[in-house]
């Protein structure tokens, strides 16, 4: 019997682990209620909260809800997938695939981003209709872009996180402690410059903080963030994002290596 | 290592496990899984690893199918080394680690497949055909569009086993294919494996059940406590422990002059002794003819309730001879 030739292409991986993510929750609909009630909830939070605070506050409201309800979905959701795999013992079998695991981990990922931008268009929805309108933007379309261009920055630090996931069971419980610590970092809610100063060299790790900025920038007229503008802004969000995913690439075959010769993949 | 080329090969083959107990204060337990493993397995055989829990079993299936790493010692499958051409061999080989695990279970087994062609890469246009002709081959073809949380336990085995064979592999892993499986199913995976290797197709089986060795496995092996402590044929192994013939003698215990006594009839190789609550057994390794039951009961006079029985001696006790001896 003639062997079969083997095709496989990383590209083909990417989109078979997008579409199993995506059956995978089409076979849970029911998930569908609590991640749409989070960000209603948020973006009621937001408004209140930023209501009355200057001639731009809605837009405030948008991106710090928006960001607070997706933030956790895209950056955990590839890691979360991870700890999953090993505890339907499924990473053994991926694992052995010829495919490399950041592939699959690339297909959660847009999985991730795609959900994520769903429940920033809910916030959108349920501010609009709080207010009884939508919010003067300068440039929409220059903002929809950056917008999912942030969330493809947060991505790229998701796909680092996913990598502990798969050096060990216990990421879960690193990822806990950073969490919180990340999304006022990043000035998911309140713009960075409002933290302490020593705070700011910190938060530049992250892409999002560089993208958010950038954002505000170009959201909210007179906005006054970090000094060196909205230009330097943006080419900040696209170094670090490179970086990441330049990190991703090269710890994950080390990772990979990691696993086998610990031999803990079935472990979770 | 040789020229000739076996599908299979291990020299000296370890693996320790160094697993760490505690968050800050680490207790640190160091077991050795294989402690030197060498093997060789033809092109086109199907080969049992039997051995009893904790043997190392999967340890070793693992290290051959690029999922784990040797501590020590060197294996090839194919010719290619499994840890520097992991990636040349993963496409070539198919592995089947079974149970209830290693299965999306809120998917169809059909997409389940789907998935795993695509990562493997079982090209694009022969796939739906080709998982087709799978799940027709494994019996799943009616239950194919259902939820894999909805299978029974032979089912998500039988899944198993298609996706192992997905990419028609040339050396196909199987640990412990039938454990858990009812008489039927174990029975239908059997003749399933011996269909491949009419294909061509090499397997490496571990078990725990001798029949199932004994029946699938013309050269195999037996693994305890990390080691290979029997390699050869079935029939070759059975002389190995001392003769083709088992006799049985039992009853309510027995004096040790009896034992000696028998230990000196020509042609009895060995003897062991259990206890089944008031009852004892005596099973004498006869390596001729010439012992017959009846010579064993004129030794034994003082047992009225004295029951002698005639058998072949089998894989079971041959193996129970081996991982005995090794656990003294
Ligand atoms: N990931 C691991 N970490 C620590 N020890 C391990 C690990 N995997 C296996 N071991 C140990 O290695 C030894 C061999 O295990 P293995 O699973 O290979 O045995 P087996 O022959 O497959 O047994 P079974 O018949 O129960 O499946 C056992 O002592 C086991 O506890
Ligand atoms: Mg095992």
């Amino acid at each position: 019997m003639e062997p079969v030739r083997s095709e496989f292409s990383r590209g083909r991986s990417t989109l078979a682990s997008l579409r199993i993510a995506i059956l995978q929750f089409l076979a849970d609909p029911q998930w569908l209620i609590p991640s749409m009630i989070a960000p209603v909830v948020f973006a009621l939070v937001s408004y209140e909260l930023f209501r009355g605070s200057g001639p731009y506050f809605l837009t405030y409201a948008i991106l710090g809800a928006g960001m607070m309800s997706m933030w956790g979905q895209t950056l955990y959701g590839s890691g979360w997938a991870t700890s999953q795999d090993r505890e339907f013992g499924t990473l053994e079998p991926t694992i052995q695939s010829p495919t490399p695991y950041l592939y699959v981990i690339l297909g959660r990922v847009l999985w991730n981003v795609l959900s994520g931008l769903f429940g920033g268009l809910i916030v959108y929805v349920v501010i609009v209709a709080a207010s009884g309108g939508p919010p003067a933007l300068p440039d929409p379309l220059g903002f929809a872009l950056l917008f999912v261009f942030v969330m493809l920055s947060l991505a790229s630090v998701g796909v680092v996180f996913a990598a502990f996931y798969v050096y060990t069971r216990y990421a879960g419980f690193i990822q806990n402690i950073g969490e919180f610590a990340f999304y006022v970092g990043t000035g998911c809610m309140f713009p960075v410059v409002l933290l302490p100063f020593w705070t700011n060299p910190i938060s530049l790790v992250f892409p999002p903080t560089w993208g958010l900025d950038a954002l505000r920038y170009l959201a909210i007229p007179g906005y006054r963030g970090f000094g060196w503008g909205f230009w330097l802004d943006l080419l900040g969000a696209l170094g670090t994002t490179l970086a990441y995913l330049a990190i991703a690439g090269s710890i994950f075959h080390r990772v990979e290596r990691h696993v086998l010769e610990e031999g803990n993949l079935s472990q979770y | 290592m040789s020229g000739h080329s076996f599908a299979i090969e291990t020299r000296g083959v370890t693996r320790v496990f160094d697993s760490r107990k505690g968050f800050l204060f680490r207790e640190v337990s160091h077991t050795e899984a294989l402690k030197g493993v060498d093997l060789a397995v033809e092109q086109g055989a199907i080969f049992g690893l039997l051995g009893p829990n904790g043997a190392g079993k999967t340890t070793l299936t693992k290290i051959l199918s690029t999922l784990l790493l040797p501590t020590g010692g060197r294996a090839l499958v194919l010719g290619h080394d499994v840890v520097t051409d992991a990636e040349w061999l993963r496409p070539r080989i198919g592995l089947v680690l079974g149970g209830e695990r290693g299965l999306y279970n809120r998917i169809s087994g059909r997409e389940n497949l789907r998935y795993f062609a695509d990562l493997y890469g079982l090209p694009t246009a022969e796939r739906e055909r080709r998982i087709d002709e799978i799940l027709a081959r494994v019996d799943l073809s009616s239950a194919a569009d259902r939820r894999v949380e909805e299978y029974s336990r032979g089912m998500k085995q039988k899944l198993h086993l298609a996706r192992g064979i997905l990419l028609r592999p040339q050396v196909l892993f199987l640990d412990e294919p039938t454990i858990g499986l009812d008489p039927k199913s174990a029975r239908e995976t059997r003749k399933l494996v011996r269909s491949l290797v009419a294909d061509g197709v090499t397997i490496f089986l571990t078990t725990h059940y001798m029949f199932e060795a004994e029946e699938l496995c013309p050269q195999l092996a037996i693994l305890s406590k990390g080691r290979i402590v029997a390699r050869d044929t079935v029939a070759r192994l059975r002389q190995l422990v001392g003769g083709d013939r088992t006799l049985e003698a039992e009853a309510y215990g027995f004096e040790d002059t009896e034992v000696s006594a028998l230990r000196r009839l020509p042609g009895v190789s060995k003897i062991i002794e259990e206890e089944y609550g008031p009852r004892t057994r005596l099973t004498l390794r006869v390596r001729t003819d010439e012992v017959r039951p009846d010579d064993v009961r004129a030794l034994l006079p003082d047992h009225p309730e004295l029951e002698v029985k005639e058998r072949r001696t089998s894989l079971e006790d041959v193996y129970l001879d081996l991982v005995e001896e090794e656990a003294h």
